[in-house]
């Protein structure tokens, strides 16, 4: 016979890990809150302005061997737009990103989980980032690096 | 105060050093806190009755508080317990379209879990029996093991604890909710061990 002021065993994390199990079934957690959460803590640390997401679209295009999938993608603010091109490379595992920001000199930071790699557009705010790990990444574009106080606009997440 | 969690293997205690190290200066570690606990808090609030959105809201409502009150949070191994408390508050004060503050004493109970019949209906049989022995239970119940059951042990009383229970309500010993369930599920027929 057991009773409620007996330790904790075996069988009761059998228990609630089975609860756990049934949980996660019926109740998932959305797949992006985490991401969505840590977008919302960037903004607030960086007192950023967020860019809207204007415009995705699909391009298939043909190389030599087979079909590969471009995706092109508008971000707007009231400072700045910003126009990227992403493509994933023949190993599968990795893309690249054509980028125009319509500031030249602007950095953009583009930020993954586990990485940040920032680049300067050139004079006529094109800029290229090449071997990125696929994943979740958002964008940070200083129109003005010289000026620390200015406020850097974000952009919501995309899955690369 | 809570206790804090004293095995190195528990949710709190991988929480409580992210928090540190963000709290020392690596704010690279705020994400992997995110990354952490964000199953344990969506459980956390839609224990309390919240839809999706609320449940969401709450929750990044209670993120940014932390990092506003990062430097007020004197123990970093109590950032588990002050979260599941500051979701659960924003939860209610979200459900109830209040702008006031609101104690945990304050906080009325969970309502009693509700699946709808597609949702019961992907459940296997085991999944089942299981349902509706939880669902037979205490709606305090109900929530106090919803939440615990997205934690690890050490972690259970200061967890009881934030949710407003009694102490001994779980953790170390197992409490009266835990001993309600395995006795519904011990003297089921139909479920093999």
């Amino acid at each position: 016979m057991t009773t409620h002021t007996d330790p904790i065993d075996e069988v009761d994390l059998a228990n609630l890990a089975a609860l756990h199990e049934l949980l996660a079934r019926v109740d998932p957690v959305p797949a992006d809150l985490a991401e969505r959460s840590r977008f919302a803590l960037t903004v607030h640390a960086l007192h950023a302005e967020v860019a809207e997401l204007t415009q995705a679209e699909m391009v298939a295009t043909r190389s030599a061997k087979d079909a590969t999938r471009t995706e092109s993608i508008t971000f707007t603010s009231g400072t700045v737009s910003l126009m990227v091109t992403t493509r994933v490379g023949d190993d599968g595992r990795t893309a690249r990103i054509d980028g125009w920001v319509t500031r030249g000199g602007a950095v953009v930071d583009v930020v993954t989980a586990d990485l940040t790699r920032s680049v300067t557009a050139d004079e006529h705010g094109r800029f290229v980032v090449d071997g990125l790990p696929r994943g979740w990444v958002h964008f940070l574009v200083r129109v003005d690096p010289g000026e620390p106080d200015a406020r850097p606009v974000i952009t919501p997440s995309v899955e690369l | 105060m809570n206790p804090r969690p004293v095995s190195s293997e528990s949710l709190g205690y991988r929480a409580g050093q992210a928090f540190a190290a963000y709290q020392e200066g690596d704010h690279q570690r705020l994400g992997d806190l995110v990354e952490l606990l964000t199953p344990v808090l969506w459980h956390t609030a839609r224990a309390q009755g919240a839809s999706g959105a609320t449940a969401e809201d709450a929750i990044q409502t209670a993120w940014l508080r932390l990092v506003d009150s990062a430097d007020r949070i004197l123990d970093p191994f109590a950032v588990l317990a002050w979260l599941v408390i500051t979701v659960k508050r924003e939860t209610w004060r979200l459900v109830r379209g209040e702008r006031r503050e609101i104690d945990v004493e304050e906080v009325p109970e969970a309502p009693a879990m509700a699946l709808g019949p597609e949702q019961v209906s992907i459940l296997g049989e085991r999944q089942k029996a299981l349902w509706r022995h939880v669902a037979a239970l205490p709606a305090r119940c109900q929530e106090l093991l919803r939440v615990v059951a997205f934690a690890d042990r050490p972690d259970y009383a200061a967890i009881a604890q934030s949710l407003g229970m009694p102490v001994g309500s779980i953790g170390p010993t197992r409490g009266r909710c835990l001993q309600k369930l395995r006795t519904a599920i011990a003297t089921d027929p139909t479920w093999e061990a």
